[in-house]
């Protein structure tokens, strides 16, 4: 067995704040092999690697370079070091050209010689990229081979990926993993692999190390294991313990028989029609979809992160510009102010849920009456607010959805991913909307809490409300939604229904291939 | 207007030009690191005080000399308190110029000369002298700097650095980029011009320290970075347009007749109207730097 390029032991992080992300793991990188880190949301892989690339020191342990403990205290010593890492929100300077941002690694001016020593650097290892155009204006699977040639660019010899393909399509995926296979034969590059993926851990990797809860809970020669092996380290012993219908059953009941049928015939309760949105880096995000949203039924948009779906919904929850047409029970809305939308029944869970769920300094009971400030329930005479009210309705809140806070008057910024998330759906959902447009409801949340919100997706869809569902998971999008529709660089290759598409399939819609 | 005339105000624009062009192009050396200083106008009058000081100590190379070290010691300052310990920009900056209006109006009194303090002839920066009229050397300074700041920013490393830190710490930190200690040197080299500028004022173009003397330059020059989309060359256009309409309104005030119908306070506005105007123009237009004014903090 070859020595370990990099030996992690016994490391252990405690945050400022008392959370422990780690609890004394060991891991290895050995050259030539691809290392598959495996865990869920908040497992510990990213601040594993944090340290590993120099980012955060550990609050115990040591790292071994070669057998000699080294200290990393900057991405900079990491690199000396010949360890790079591919962030998972890319590292660029997004006005920056291909060449300015891989200079930027190199510590090297962006001229001539550079340029022929990329491009020599592009020919050996088949990562084209144009030069010379902004990288903004690239596209995502164009920028991560910026990145990943940024790092290959100072000769490293622990390449860390970090979840490399959540943002790309099928065929760019497939593009990655054999580079990936060539990086590690011909040059003994040794490759740290993140995901929370199994199918890709199993197709890609040499050797996984699970994490959970910043335990090591197993560590498996690839071959040896198997996904469902693989998935029960992951997630533990409570995986799927409250009992609701896999995917696996849904799509054997016939199509006929299903809720759709049934509410065709119905009213929408939102119509989109030819809607173009345009794309913060100029262009169009959207290029003109439609779709009807019926009441009682979960309308599904799978994709890949970045194909438009993010102002999709800003377009039609009024936080972005669009051409087109919006209407709720017939009325158009496309352009109103998200107050007005808010008021005609159209509730929106935001996916950024810092920037718009909630004011994050603010107290529960403030967020709570976020947007329903002037309603006349929690506004008195002389503009003030009735508090008796505002506590009441917090403490239906906190009952209604279970949500874990402190106290009504603590910060939003003391409670948990998953209790902020059910705050701003219990507040959302609270005023009986018509229309719910869910994004990324569930993302960075817990097993429990993400359960809990899609508990509550389906009971308000089986309480006859019209949701739309935006979701970068698509196991999540195949289990909840009555129709599931895929976007791809703005456009919708297919509408259809979950017990129409295997997963092969969804990935050929969400690849771009038009169903 | 004669053909004199039209010399002798383009020689005063000119003049004029200089204390903003160098602090706005040193400004925007900063900007573009991430780092907003509205304490510019602080350091002008700071440095244009100190710099008449060193003058009178040493002669006009030690005046120039203190009047950028003032600068600098001042954007040290700066930029340790908001590189380094993540301050307030705002609040470090309006902390100069209170600093520096205080301090220079005490500076004034304690030398006995409160309202105005003249710098004798012969430690002034002496002129070129042409056919049309004496004209500082710091004129051609600033003629060329910002053409070397375009220079820096766009075609070495450093620039490279300067630029990415202000754009996308986090990218520059990954890279290896000492994000903090790029932000300092940017933020201190941009103080050192403005205070270039400041002694400029006292030592080679007025000859004289007042309180007042900075008359809100630094925040036209902070207009002017604004007005240039912080382009370093189009800092000499906003440098050229105050200066150009400064002088004619000096001008104006001073036509017989205009001077006895219109209070000179009145027409002395007209340069700071049209720089408002100028920048509202392109304002919404302008791409700042993504991380200008935000601390960085590695987590």
């Amino acid at each position: 067995m070859p020595e370990p390029l990099l030996k992690a032991e016994r490391i252990v992080k405690v945050y400022l704040d008392g959370t422990v992300a780690l609890r004394g793991v060991d891991f290895e990188i050995r050259p030539g092999e691809i290392q598959g880190l495996l865990g869920e949301n908040g497992a510990g892989k990213t601040t594993l690697t944090k340290m590993i690339s120099g980012l955060l020191p550990p609050t115990s342990g040591r790292l071994l370079l070669g057998g000699v403990p080294v200290r990393l205290h900057s991405p900079k010593d990491a690199l000396t070091c010949g360890i790079g890492m591919v962030h998972q929100h890319f590292a660029l300077v997004a006005n920056f050209t291909a060449l300015e941002n891989i200079a930027l690694g190199t510590g090297r001016p962006a001229d001539q010689a550079l340029r022929a020593s990329i491009e020599e650097l592009m020919e050996r290892t088949g990562l084209g990229v144009p030069l010379d155009t902004p990288v903004e204006n690239l596209a995502v699977g164009e920028r991560q081979r910026v990145e990943i040639l940024k790092v290959l660019s100072r000769a490293v010899r622990v390449l860390i990926l970090d979840e490399p393909t959540s943002v790309l399509t099928p065929v760019e995926t497939e593009e990655l993993f054999n580079f990936l296979r060539r990086l590690k034969e011909e040059e003994g590059v040794g490759i740290v692999f993140i995901t929370h993926k199994l199918r890709e851990v199993l197709e890609i990797t040499d050797r996984v190390t699970v994490l959970r809860r910043g335990e090591v809970v197993g560590e498996v020669m690839t071959r040896e294991t198997s996904a469902k092996e693989l998935a029960r380290m992951m997630v533990g012993a409570e995986f799927r313990a409250r009992g609701r219908r896999p995917v696996e059953l849904m799509t054997e009941i016939p199509v006929e028989e299903r809720r759709v049928g049934a509410e065709r015939a119905r009213e929408p309760a939102l119509v989109v029609e030819d809607l173009h949105v345009p794309a913060d880096s100029g262009g169009e995000a959207v290029k003109g979809i439609s779709f009807e949203l019926y009441p009682g039924e979960i309308l599904g948009i799978a994709g890949v992160e970045g194909n438009g779906q993010t102002e999709l919904v800003e377009a039609i929850c009024g936080l972005r510009e669009g051409k087109g047409s919006v209407r709720l029970r017939g009325r158009e809305i496309l352009g109103l102010p998200p107050l007005e939308l808010y008021r005609l029944g159209l509730a929106h869970i935001p996916e950024d849920r810092w920037k718009y769920g909630l004011i994050l300094s603010f107290t529960v009971a403030e967020n709570a009456i976020l947007g329903r400030q002037r309603s006349p329930r929690f506004l008195g005479r002389l503009a003030m607010l009735k508090w008796g009210e505002v506590f009441a309705h917090v403490r239906e809140l906190i009952e209604r959805f279970s949500i874990q806070a402190p106290g009504r008057e603590a910060p939003a910024k003391s409670l948990s991913g998953g209790n902020q998330q059910k705050l701003i759906v219990g507040r959302e959902l609270s005023q009986e909307p018509e229309v719910v447009i869910a994004a990324q409801p569930t993302r960075g949340l817990d097993i429990g809490a993400a359960e809990y919100i899609r508990d509550i997706l389906l009971e308000m869809r089986d309480a006859g409300k019209a949701i739309l569902l935006v979701s970068a998971d698509l196991d999540e999008v195949l289990e909840l939604s009555d129709r599931v529709a895929f976007m791809y660089v703005g456009t919708f290759t297919a509408i259809t229904t979950p017990a129409e598409v295997d997963r092969e399939t969804a990935g050929l819609y969400m690849g771009g291939m038009k169903g | 207007m004669t053909l004199d005339h039209f010399w002798s105000i383009l020689f005063l624009s000119l003049h004029a030009m200089v204390p903003i062009t160098l602090t706005a192009a040193g400004e925007v050396v900063g900007e573009r690191a991430g780092l907003f200083n509205i304490g510019l106008e602080g350091i002008l009058l700071l440095s244009a005080f100190t710099g008449a000081l060193g003058a009178e100590a040493g002669g006009w190379p030690l005046g120039l000399l203190v009047g950028i070290g003032t600068g600098a010691v001042v954007g040290l300052f700066f930029g340790l308190i908001n590189a380094y310990w993540k301050g307030n920009q705002l609040i470090t900056g309006v902390g100069i110029n209170l600093f520096a209006l205080g301090f220079v109006a005490f500076g004034l009194r304690a030398l006995g000369t409160p309202a105005f303090h003249d710098v004798p002839r012969d430690v002034r920066l002496p002129a070129i002298q042409t056919p049309v009229g004496g004209l500082s050397p710091i004129v051609f300074l600033a003629l060329v700097m910002p053409f070397a700041i375009h220079w820096f920013l766009n075609r070495t490393r450093a620039g490279l650095w300067v630029r990415a830190v202000g754009e996308n710490p986090e990218a520059a930190d990954v890279a290896g980029v000492p994000v903090e200690l790029v932000r300092l040197l940017a933020t201190t080299f941009g103080a050192a011009l403005a205070g270039l500028a400041g002694a400029y004022m006292s030592i080679s173009w007025m000859g004289a320290v007042t309180k007042e003397m900075a008359a809100g330059r630094g925040f036209i020059a902070l207009a002017t970075v604004v007005f240039s989309g912080l382009r370093p060359i189009l800092t000499l256009a906003g440098g050229f347009i105050f200066g150009f309409f400064d002088s004619l309104a000096t001008w104006i005030a001073n036509i017989p007749g205009v001077k006895e119908a219109i209070p000179w306070q009145f027409v002395s506005m007209i340069p700071y109207i049209v720089t408002l105007l100028v920048v509202t123009g392109v304002i919404g237009r302008v791409r700042f730097p993504k991380a200008l004014g935000v601390p960085y903090r590695r987590e």
